[in-house]
């Protein structure tokens, strides 16, 4: 089992957006990655961005300049 | 020394009852298990095999056998809990040889972009899973994700570490042209792939 840690969860309100931030994140050298949706997030499926706890700001200021709506950030351990 | 009494019983009870008994040894023990069919030999020494436990049987007649499983080392929580599995009448254990063959970039039919992204979460997910695979192979376009600019590269490597075995095909990487590109488990063949996939005990194709 991999050592779990505390993570920054992004989730979104449609799959495509969720690509879209990811399209984004890989053309503009932001860190994190693209994952399933965590269960302890939501029962629903889909996809989420992942990163550091500490990227937080980084990851608002992305979501703003890329435009894309979120449905809101987390803090789990994955 | 534990007593289970399988007789008379169908398939899987007695491998369910044996599989119950060697769990809830507290120290190290013998469990005998007496059975009535082959079938019933058959899973209930595939299962101490696979688990490290040295099994004797004694067939004392068509339609008796005494098993005797010498649990010498009791086994953490953990590991009690990875070796369990819902036996079918039949089956092994699932958890003992799955094998994921990834034949594509892509999970599924559909939008491209949409079917990688899919396949990424997959492998994802098989690296959080609590049982890992025993090997994964990757063929054809799946050759691309073991390969250098693969977002699954690290997914892949935890895995390799969690020991999952990683074969590409050295056909598929020479077609690509991916052969010096390879960053993750070792190259393979057809032969290879064709005796992992036999051998498996569950073969799992996204």
């Amino acid at each position: 089992m991999i050592k779990k840690k505390l993570s920054l969860i992004i989730s979104f309100n449609k799959t495509v957006d969720a690509m879209a931030f990811e399209e984004y994140c890989l053309k503009h050298n932001v860190n994190g990655r693209l994952i399933p949706l965590p269960k302890e997030i939501s029962a629903g499926c889909g996809l989420a961005w992942k990163c550091e706890v500490d990227e937080k700001a980084i990851i608002e200021k992305a979501l703003s300049e890329a435009s894309i709506n979120y449905d809101k950030m987390s803090e789990i351990f994955i | 020394m534990v007593k289970v009494n399988g007789m008379g019983k169908t398939c899987p009870i007695p491998l369910i009852e044996t599989k119950k008994a060697v769990k809830a040894l507290t120290s190290p023990d013998t469990v005998e298990v007496m059975v009535d069919n082959n079938m019933a030999v058959k899973n209930i020494t595939r299962f101490a095999t696979d688990s490290g436990y040295k099994i004797t049987t004694d067939k004392i007649s068509d339609k008796e056998y005494k098993l005797t499983i010498e649990v010498a080392e009791i086994k953490s929580e953990e590991e009690k809990k990875m070796d369990e599995s819902c036996a079918a009448c039949g089956a092994t254990d699932n958890t003992g040889n799955i094998v994921v063959a990834i034949g594509s970039e892509k999970m599924g039919c559909g939008d491209e972009k949409l079917g990688k992204n899919l396949m990424k979460a997959f492998i994802f997910s098989l690296s959080q899973a609590e049982v890992h695979p025993k090997t994964i192979l990757f063929f054809n376009g799946g050759a691309h994700l073991t390969c250098e600019g693969s977002l699954s590269l690290e997914d892949l490597s935890n895995l390799q570490e969690l020991g999952t075995k990683i074969y590409t095909c050295g056909t598929c990487l020479d077609f690509y042209g991916l052969k010096e590109k390879l960053k993750v488990g070792e190259v393979t063949n057809m032969y290879d792939i064709v005796s992992t996939m036999e051998n498996a005990s569950l073969v799992i194709r996204p």
